[in-house]
């Protein structure tokens, strides 16, 4: 019988424990109800219980800075002897603009909690009620005073707290994501009629700053209305604030504190006057961020651009010679289809293989600091001169000098080996090597997006590209028809191969040229003198690979031949190049018309709209193949001439072909990750109107006369 | 007038107020003068009260913080004994048509005399431009300028920033202090403070 006594105290005790005298009261057009973080608090432990305030749609409560109108929620404690409670731990507010006004708060839901000391003397099993008064202004249009009287009952336990089963989680998360100190440093500063705001410290660094924003604890600090302009630095970042009414009394306030909210994370901050710190700007306003405005792209569109891209990097010119070696190589098993479609599948791998290696190199690289963009590899001299060696090897193969995992009599016909397949996967590899240069419509928007992303979306876009690139050929191995139109194969063939080096000679050649603008005249010699002992080590290979189809063993040409070419690309890549001689100077072509340009800066960009002038700035790099064309087609035409002449525009020439971060910023900044970019903006001031990446010279005259009057 | 000419000025008068309206009001600087119709549909202006101590007041009927102020008498109050000691007190609504708070030319005067107002006259600013100029954000919101057309307060009324009617007692009134201050030819002790109330229901 006691037993059985003791089991319905126990389960009266479970059901009071439960906060059940939590009565949520409607007000008019929020709900609010007291509900605890744990079921049972310890004597002399600090516990926590929020106003839960459940919002009417269309209408919102204030933070403790309500912004230019409005009211922060109150509350009123009545507790028993011994019990205290301190303040409202606030959450982040959002950003309600109400016509030309500005107010902190929140919509929807929201938890305020407020820490609730139990004194050492509360005896286990007693069950206390707390009071609170609460008054809040709640706001539509129109704003409505609304008040509470709410109540919370609580158990005393021994031992661990109790979290609550319906509120505990949730109180625990609002008191982890509410703002607090992280150890920042703030500094600020009047200039002029605004007031930068300079916070430094390890949270902001590395992080995506675009979506930060000030709240100031006083409603009198700040212009709430005002936009917050953001300028990141190596350390942190400054806001660009308008000074509230305070600033209007004597001296101003000589501190200032509030919470930096960066969108996903919000710190609590204070401040000083002082001198600004140097590391808490120079690097420009951060990349927008997706969701933001205008050039914003979710992670399905971009993927699309990028497959898109991809399709379309097939036809830049960049990418003309390694169509060339996968039209031979196709061409090569046009009669079978297994082989082709091996073929395909091998080469889908290389592409997909190669573009993923370069996007983790390109995020690794990011992630420590480095600002790089989509062709950084090219920004190295070593890689540029090994990629010409290794476009040489690949057109001395082609010439017929030496053969790659085939034998002569096979030649044609042996290809679905498993060198053959070997063979398609490096195809693939370097046609990516090859194509990283260029940058293709659609393609510059989806990388650009990518590289503001987490880890895992900027593969899935790099991996959304690589498809693209690889479907033309990928597609063309399985659909029957299409095979079945290529030219059979036959002694044709042959010839077509040996046409083929020649695109390849050219892109070596081409190579050869952007080293020469990155490291200056003597690496030409260095280079030529590692092509042609590249050159004899290949027709040393392939002599030996002649005698050993005859039967014989030539150990010692094939040792000569393999020493002497990993000599040549030793000499390429090491020691190190040194920089170019001369600042590049203007090529005056003789004939053909050209602009007289600056280097870029973005203080010349400004200083060119204050003196009322229309300025194009061409983002670009000699290892971009685009933005050499674009140079020919478009630039050095006697319509564009007379264009800058006529509007006065000035020419600003960003150059890429190196490593540069403010170049990388200002890339970043709208969007992109590599070039080419075109920025043409107005006479009047004003932001960068993006011109497509492909150029015409009707498309930049009508952009200079259009920029002149805006 | 030819239209090219028309549309000339009217870009410029429209240029001139986007850049007043920018400009916050400054204390210790000049006010920046405006025009309004009252009720009557007469325009009055800031310059025909030069030479008096002005105040300016946004309000707005519906809105609770205004009506702590109204239903207690205690604006009507002040309003009384300011214009008796020859100040010039302008009351002004800024909301815009079909806004809250909106008020008709035509029901300016019935507004006045039901809330038994002893201001100096209503002035209607339904374009929000008065308000913009002044940078005025909340109701009540509130200005005082000197005789010599000085901006010399601006902010909430008092120090109870609550809608609450109780905390009119023991508030600290900044404009009965700013406009004695002015009396005595003293400068303002509290030249600024939060203003406080509903937003100003300016046209989107």
């Amino acid at each position: 019988m006691t037993r059985f006594f003791a089991q319905i105290l126990a389960a009266l005790v479970v059901l009071t424990a439960f906060p059940a005298l939590a009565q949520p009261v409607d007000t008019g057009h929020l709900v609010a109800e007291l509900v605890a973080r744990d079921a049972t608090v310890t004597p002399g432990a600090t516990t926590y219980v929020a106003l839960r305030q459940k919002i009417d749609k269309g209408w919102h409560t204030y933070w403790r800075n309500s912004g230019d109108s409005g009211e922060a929620t109150r509350i009123v404690w009545t507790l028993p002897p011994g019990w205290t409670a301190g303040d409202i731990v606030w959450a982040t507010p959002q950003r309600q603009p109400t016509g030309p006004l500005m107010n902190y708060g929140y919509h929807d839901e929201v938890l305020l909690p407020v820490a609730i000391t139990v004194p050492a003397s509360a005896k286990p099993g007693e069950t206390v009620t707390l009071k609170a008064a609460a008054a809040f202004l709640v706001c539509e249009e129109i704003c409505v005073p609304e008040d509470a009287v709410l109540t919370l009952t609580l158990t005393v336990a021994d031992g661990l707290a109790q979290p609550d089963p319906t509120w505990g989680a949730a109180i625990a998360k609002a008191l982890a994501d509410a703002p607090g100190p992280a150890g920042l440093t703030g500094v600020f500063a009047k200039q002029g009629a605004s007031v930068a705001l300079a916070v430094t410290g390890a949270a902001l660094k590395g992080v995506d700053l675009s979506e930060a924003y000030f709240f100031p604890f006083d409603s009198s600090i700040l212009d709430h209305a005002k936009p917050q302009p953001i300028e990141r630095g190596p350390d942190g970042l400054t806001l660009t604030l308008t000074p509230g009414y305070a600033f209007q009394e004597g001296a101003g306030p000589k501190a200032m504190s509030g919470v930096l909210s960066l969108g996903d994370k919000a710190y609590e901050i204070s401040a000083d006057v002082g001198a600004l710190p140097a590391g808490a700007s120079g690097l420009g306003p951060p990349p927008k961020s997706s969701g933001g405005d205008g050039g914003s792209l979710s992670l399905p569109l971009a993927a699309a651009f990028a497959f898109l891209g991809g399709l379309i990097l097939n036809l830049m010119p960049c990418v003309f010679p390694i169509l060339a070696m996968k039209a031979a190589s196709l061409a090569g098993h046009a009669h079978d289809r297994r082989a082709a479609q091996a073929q395909g599948l091998a080469f889908l791998a290389g592409v997909l293989a190669t573009f993923l290696a370069l996007a983790g190199a390109l995020i690794a690289i990011r992630a420590g600091g480095t600002a790089v963009g989509w062709g950084f590899q090219l920004q190295s001299p070593p890689v540029v001169a090994g990629l010409a060696l290794l476009m040489l090897a690949v057109a001395l193969n082609l010439s017929g000098v030496f053969e790659v995992g085939t034998s002569l009599q096979g030649a044609g016909s042996g290809l679905a080996s498993r060198q053959g397949l070997a063979g398609a996967f490096f195809t693939g590899t370097l046609a990516v090597v090859v194509a990283a240069p260029c940058t293709a419509p659609f393609m510059a928007p989806a990388l650009g997006w990518a590289l503001t992303q987490s880890a895992p979306a900027a593969l899935a876009i790099f991996l959304a590209l690589g498809l693209g690139f690889a479907a033309p050929f990928a597609l063309a191995a399985f659909v029957p028809g299409l095979l079945a139109r290529l030219p059979k194969p036959g002694p044709w063939m042959d010839g077509f191969k040996k046409l083929m080096a020649f695109p390849m000679y050219g892109t070596a050649a081409w190579l050869v040229w952007v080293l020469t603008i990155q490291a200056g005249n003597t690496a030409l010699a260095r280079v030529f003198a590692a092509a042609v002992v590249l050159a004899l080590a290949a027709w040393l290979l392939g002599v030996a690979q002649r005698r050993h189809a005859e039967g014989g063993k030539p150990l010692v040409l094939t040792g000569l031949g393999a020493a002497l070419s990993i000599a040549a690309i030793a000499a390429a890549v090491w020691p190190s190049y040194g920089g170019p001689q001369v600042a590049s100077t203007q090529p005056a072509k003789g004939g053909a018309p050209t602009v007289p340009y600056e280097a870029y800066s973005p203080e010349k960009v400004a200083a060119a709209q204050a003196a009322g002038k229309p300025v194009f700035v061409n983002f670009t790099a000699a290892w971009c193949v685009t933005c050499q064309v674009n140079e020919k087609v478009a630039f050095a035409t006697q319509g564009v001439a007379d264009a800058f002449k006529e509007t006065g525009a000035v020419y600003l020439k960003a150059d890429w072909t190196l490593k540069d971060a403010v170049i990388a910023a200002e890339l970043a900044k709208h969007g992109r990750a590599g070039v080419p970019l075109y920025l043409v903006y107005g006479a009047k001031g004003g932001d960068g109107v993006i011109l497509p990446q492909i150029l015409t010279e009707g498309l930049v005259v009508r952009a200079l006369k259009d920029a002149q009057t805006r | 007038m030819t239209s090219a000419y028309k549309l000339a000025l009217a870009a410029t008068v429209s240029l001139g107020l986007a850049t007043s309206a920018v400009a916050a009001p400054v204390l210790g600087q000049p006010a920046p003068g405006f025009t309004a119709k009252d009720g009557d549909g007469k325009t009055r202006s800031l310059a025909e009260f030069k030479g008096k101590t002005v105040v300016l007041e946004w309000t707005n009927g519906g809105c609770p913080y205004v009506k702590k102020h109204y239903d207690s008498a205690n604006m009507q109050g002040l309003q009384k004994s300011a214009t008796q000691d020859g100040v010039v007190w302008l009351t002004l609504i800024s909301s815009a048509p079909g806004k809250q708070g909106y008020v008709a030319p035509g029901e300016a005067k019935t507004w006045k005399a039901s809330t038994g107002a002893g201001s100096t006259a209503l002035l209607l600013d339904p374009a929000g431009q008065v308000g913009k100029i002044y940078d005025a954000k909340t109701t009540p919101h509130l200005y005082v300028v000197d005789k010599a057309g000085t901006l010399v307060y601006l902010g909430g009324i008092d120090d109870k920033p609550v809608a609450d009617p109780a905390s009119l007692k023991g508030a600290k009134n900044h404009v009965v202090a700013a406009l004695a201050d002015v009396k005595a030819g003293r400068a303002v002790s509290t030249p600024a403070s939060k203003p406080y109330g509903c937003s100003i229901k300016y046209a989107e």
